[in-house]
């Protein structure tokens, strides 16, 4: 099994790669099937019911990359520039090639002359490809969820 | 009792019909700060505003916090099971009594000195009232209401003001019968809108959503690849046509509310998911409209593929949300999307829409949040005063009135500024109460 320290190697490359608008990058981290979960406030009605922030399988997180390279998705142009510190990485369950790890950021964001601060709990279910991670599904729930925000187009 | 929220300003100061002309307007409308506070009394704290659906508030107690223009409310059902519209003001020395967004309570209880207030209004108690002097009576003392609410299909608004023009004739016939396609999407007739919400803020003034959000000609540009991407991904090789061949027409509809109609089966396939992705799911769907409805009424609001319209001026009903527009102050705005759920239809298909809506809207959306990128733009834009003046000719002189009364463009248009802004200056400039009568005039 992967050591404490492989997986945080993993969380910090993630980091590293949405901080730097390396799309097709971070991309290749996902697995085939694949979540990708953002919560809006309270999920606790489910999907059908409560709607979020991003509620993506791999064609949705695809069609998201695709947008933020094709140029024209003005909420990026100019880009969001970034910093993010992944912290607080605990492993809440571990069995065979799978592993479900939850860990907290913050984020600083400047764009435009406006400077934003995320900040939130992320859980990753990671699948062992052979020696490599793959994100199975990715929730991310933010300490600003229920708050007014303007641009959340870059990756967290 | 006086509740009169007229200030002591004077019309003339401002010379409203310098600044808005038949074919363009002037930067003002959207940057001064003295236009700000007349919009905030003459239109949000007089006219019929926009507060919350019903079903956000089931069960006796709920409430959600809202805002009338600058002024706090509650929304509230109460233990009588009355939904009220009070303020959210503490009528001993003014302290909100509710400091939450949304919940549910029996009664509020304001920190300061402990007067306390049913969920229905009335104040329960005075912590050692003995001091007060015997002209003091607890009953004159409750939370204050708008001075008018009154819903359509759950629907509620509020005026501050104690009397002007029903909300009837506000909305008028055309503007519902655009609301009715939202909640007759419905076989029940019906609609639940306790989805969550999701919440922008941009660096702008409010009129620019208000506008937005009946603006064809944007559509086929600023949301060119969003919508690609979309079809590509749905398999759809022909590309629609929102340009200015496009036979969709946006509708005037009187007060400026406006409507698109963009009736196609292109319409119909976004909102039923398409054949090809649930099929069994759609056709029980569209069968249960037809039995609901009938089927000439059934297939036109398929058609539509959902209600789109502006009622002026903070709400709005788009395919899967309602849209409630907050103006906070002349350069700032915050939007609130409440996605609804069409009540007795299935969760495969309200689970469509709500992905729908997801990929588009939101803050992490790949569409509105270009909207916003763009309102930002026009606002550091506005600044530029060498040429002051803002276009709304499109179309300008070509429009059509149909049968039942409404004033139509081409989608492409900019009928819908014209009705919003033309309006707007008469309501500003006093020509005209507010809501007071059928506009047809564009
Ligand atoms: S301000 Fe509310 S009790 Fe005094
Ligand atoms: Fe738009």
């Amino acid at each position: 099994m992967p050591s404490y320290h492989d997986i945080q190697q993993f969380l910090f490359f993630e980091a590293r790669l949405m901080d730097e608008h390396r799309y097709d990058d971070w991309l290749a981290l996902w697995a085939e099937q694949a979540h990708y979960f953002i919560p809006a406030g309270d999920d606790e009605r489910g999907i059908n019911y409560s709607i979020a922030l991003v509620n993506e399988e791999r064609p949705g997180i695809e069609d998201r990359i695709k947008r933020l390279k094709g140029g024209a998705h003005y909420a990026q142009d100019p880009k969001s520039q970034m910093s993010r510190v992944v912290s607080n990485v605990e492993i809440l369950e571990e069995n065979e090639g799978e592993l479900l790890v939850t860990s907290t950021f913050n984020l600083t964001a400047y764009r435009k002359s406006v400077l934003d601060v995320i900040a939130g709990r992320t859980t990753h279910r990671l699948k062992l490809n052979g020696a490599e991670f793959r994100i199975a599904a990715k929730k991310v729930q933010l300490a600003t969820s229920r708050g007014v925000m303007t641009n959340l187009t870059f990756l967290v | 009792m006086n509740y009169d929220m007229n200030r002591d300003s004077n019309p003339a100061a401002i010379d409203y019909g310098k600044l808005v002309l038949e074919d363009r307007v002037h930067s003002r409308i959207y940057t001064d700060p003295a236009i700000f506070d007349e919009e905030m009394d003459r239109i949000f704290h007089r006219g019929w505003v926009y507060v919350g659906h019903e079903s956000e508030i089931p069960n006796r107690g709920d409430f959600q916090a809202r805002n009338i223009g600058r002024q706090p409310v509650i929304f509230i059902r109460g233990d009588d099971d009355e939904v009220r519209v009070l303020m959210n003001r503490c009528t001993h020395r003014a302290a909100v009594v509710c400091p939450h967004e949304s919940g549910n309570a029996k009664r509020f209880v304001c920190p300061y000195h402990g007067w306390a207030f049913l969920n229905t209004g009335g104040l329960l108690g005075v912590p050692h009232s003995e001091r007060y002097d015997d002209g003091f009576d607890k009953k004159d003392y409750g939370l204050r209401p708008a001075p008018r609410q009154a819903a359509y299909r759950g629907l509620m608004f509020a005026s501050l003001a104690a009397d002007g023009p029903s909300l009837d004739e506000h909305l008028g016939p055309l503007a519902k019968a655009e609301i009715d396609i939202a909640f007759d999407l419905s076989p029940a007739g019906k609609i639940d809108v306790s989805c969550g919400t999701h919440k922008y803020g941009y660096a702008g003034n409010w009129k620019l959503q208000a506008e937005n959000s009946t603006d064809g000609y944007h559509l086929g540009f600023l949301h060119r690849s969003f919508v690609e991407i979309s079809l590509q991904r749905a398999g759809v090789t022909t590309a629609p046509d929102y340009g200015a061949n496009a036979p969709y027409r946006l509708r005037s509809l009187g007060n400026a509310h406006v409507a698109w109609d963009m009736s196609s089966p292109a319409a119909t396939r976004w909102l039923t998911g398409g054949a090809a992705k649930v099929p069994a799911a759609q056709q029980e769907y569209i069968d249960s409209l037809v039995a609901a409805h009938g089927e000439e009424r059934a297939h036109k609001m398929l058609a539509r593929g959902g209600p789109h319209v502006l009622i002026f001026p903070n709400l709005v009903f788009i395919q899967t949300h309602i849209r409630m527009i907050r103006p906070v102050a002349v350069d700032r705005t915050e939007v609130f999307l409440y996605p609804y759920r069409l009540t007795d239809v299935s969760d495969k298909i309200n689970g469509h829409r709500f992905r729908g809506h997801q990929a588009f809207y939101g803050p992490a959306g790949g569409g509105a949040t270009d909207d916003l990128e763009v309102f930002e733009r026009i606002t550091e834009g506005l600044r530029a005063t060498v040429d002051p003046w803002i276009l709304i000719r499109r179309g300008l002189g070509q429009e059509q009135i149909e049968s039942d009364g409404a004033v139509t463009g081409q989608f492409t248009d900019e009928l819908n500024n014209r009705a919003i802004l033309h309006y707007w200056r008469s309501v500003m400039s006093g020509e005209k109460i507010l809501g007071s009568t059928r506009e047809t005039a564009i």
